[in-house]
């Protein structure tokens, strides 16, 4: 403990006296962090506004003419045990003439030929938010046409399958993002660290000779890349949250609707930018100091 | 406390040490000297394993050099107290700090390392120095803390290279009868140089090095 503290003040030493490179550093931490996490909020916020639109998505189930009136129940019986199926709404035939007469108009041409009501009688299913992903969504329908009385199933797939699309590209881009920065944030400490390695060769062939460890040795260096990554964070942090503190007034005051619906900067993330750069600026040190050798 | 036994080293093709036996004894003080090139540095590199022989075993306070791993080597040089010509002070430390660090690579607690440190500082002159950097002190005084620094964490020996090359007479002595000090509490001295002065007339064992090779082995 005591070796360890000497070692932290020797770090703290070190780290100011080298305070240019290291503030370099630290510049370049934070805005690396601060692109990876204005991207990852955008992200955040744009899969939370699909979501939200893909929660009126239903699947639309006809029925046959000949179905019977135990078949139907039947039918919404097994809808409503579906624990993917939120809500289930009957069509008759009148219901779903009579809508359609209020969208085309009463007195429209194209209802005139028709002796009886063509339009078949239907359920309306609301779908959970967690089983949109469209593969699902085909063989569900798939099965529910295979169910006695159901003449058709139809639901939105092209749109499904493109929300889905944008939603995924969007993590993807993320993830790649993501995985540049951390490798270009620890490579930056990684050059810092080893300049400052370079820099103290003759103390370090001292201490070598002097009988130190090689954790002794490399300690001072891992925690300046410590301190380097954990200062980046928590002034990438700082930014981050002036930048969307401002940012959300603007869209607010623009979009008053959009209030509320947000994704919101919650302060149980707040330590996850300062650990992220500890751990990338980290990653960078132990590279930097390598293996020692007497 | 030390024995080479058919120890060859070479650099570039070009033996620096050929075939060296010797022993030196714990308590001893023993000098090795020589014409520049002789091998003199590269005998007491061997003996901290700055370098590894080619051939021949080296044992050091009973370590056995063939066999020691790379972890194992702090331990042996932390039983072996280094003094350089050069002095090697790190220079962003004080003299107090610079001392303290060997004690500070042995894990000492920091009261034990001020008392210690104080008194060692005390008995060489330099207590109103503590807190002066290295580069504001004299060449003699600069020794003085390298050999503080090299004794302070008690080591069974004491290794010195041209401990007065930098230094004049008057430093030079007093540096000389400093070591002779540290060898009557026990300590086996290893000093390498090739002022004949320094050993005549001590009575003490000279080796003689030529060419990589021991020359002869008399009393200075």
């Amino acid at each position: 403990m005591k070796t360890l503290s000497y070692l932290f003040q020797t770090a703290v030493q070190n780290f100011l006296r080298e305070k240019w490179i290291n503030a370099l550093t630290i510049l370049t931490v934070t805005i690396g962090l601060l692109i990876l996490s204005v991207f990852t909020v955008i992200t955040l916020n744009m899969d939370l506004a699909l979501k939200r639109w893909a929660k009126g998505f239903g699947i639309v189930v006809y029925l046959k003419d000949n179905i019977t009136l135990e078949e139907m129940e039947l039918l919404k019986g097994s809808f409503k045990k579906d624990p993917d199926i939120i809500a289930v709404n009957h069509i008759s035939k009148d219901k779903a003439i009579e809508e359609l007469k209020q969208i085309i108009g009463n007195s429209n041409p194209l209802l005139e030929g028709f002796e009886e009501n063509p339009l078949p009688a239907s359920f309306e299913l609301k779908l959970k938010r967690e089983s949109l992903e469209p593969s699902y969504i085909r063989s569900k329908a798939a099965n529910i046409r295979q169910l006695t009385g159901v003449e058709d199933v139809q639901y939105g797939e092209k749109w499904l399958s493109s929300l889905n699309s944008l939603s995924q590209g969007m993590k993807i881009m993320a993830i790649i993002l993501g995985s540049i920065i951390f490798i270009a944030t620890a490579f930056v400490t990684y050059s810092t660290i080893k300049i400052l390695f370079y820099r103290r060769q003759e103390e370090i062939e001292t201490l070598k000779l002097l009988g130190a460890t090689k954790s002794f040795i490399r300690m001072p260096f891992l925690m300046e890349g410590i301190f380097i990554g954990l200062s980046g964070g928590v002034i990438g942090l700082l930014a981050l949250i002036g930048l969307y503190v401002f940012s959300t007034s603007k869209i607010i005051a623009f979009i008053p609707s959009m209030g509320g619906e947000m994704f919101s900067l919650h302060p149980y993330t707040y330590p996850i930018l300062p650990l992220v750069g500890t751990i990338m600026s980290l990653t960078g040190s132990i590279f930097a100091v390598g293996r020692i050798k007497y | 406390m030390i024995q080479f036994t058919g120890v060859s080293k070479s650099f570039d093709n070009e033996y620096a040490l050929r075939d060296v036996n010797l022993k030196i004894d714990k308590g001893e003080i023993v000098y090795i000297t020589g014409p520049s090139g002789a091998g003199k540095t590269t005998l007491l590199k061997l003996i901290y394993m700055s370098e590894r022989p080619d051939e021949g075993n080296i044992i050091v306070g009973g370590w056995d050099i063939d066999k020691l791993k790379q972890s194992t080597i702090p331990f042996l040089r932390r039983s072996i107290g280094i003094v350089f010509q050069d002095f090697r002070l790190l220079p962003n430390k004080t003299v107090f700090d610079n001392i303290a660090l060997a004690l500070r690579i042995h894990g000492i607690h920091p009261n034990e390392i001020k008392e210690t440190v104080n008194e060692l500082l005390g008995d060489i002159g330099l207590r109103h120095k503590a807190n002066d950097f290295p580069q504001h002190l004299s060449g003699g005084q600069q020794q003085m803390a390298a050999i503080a620094r090299a004794v302070v964490s008690k080591p069974m020996i004491l290794i010195a290279d041209e401990p007065t090359g930098n230094l004049d007479p008057d430093a030079s002595t007093m540096i000389m009868k400093l070591f002779k000090e540290i060898n009557l509490k026990g300590t086996t001295v290893v000093i390498a140089t090739h002022h004949k002065d320094l050993f005549t007339g001590t009575g003490r064992k000279v080796i003689c090095l030529r060419d990589g090779g021991i020359e002869k082995e008399v009393a200075g």
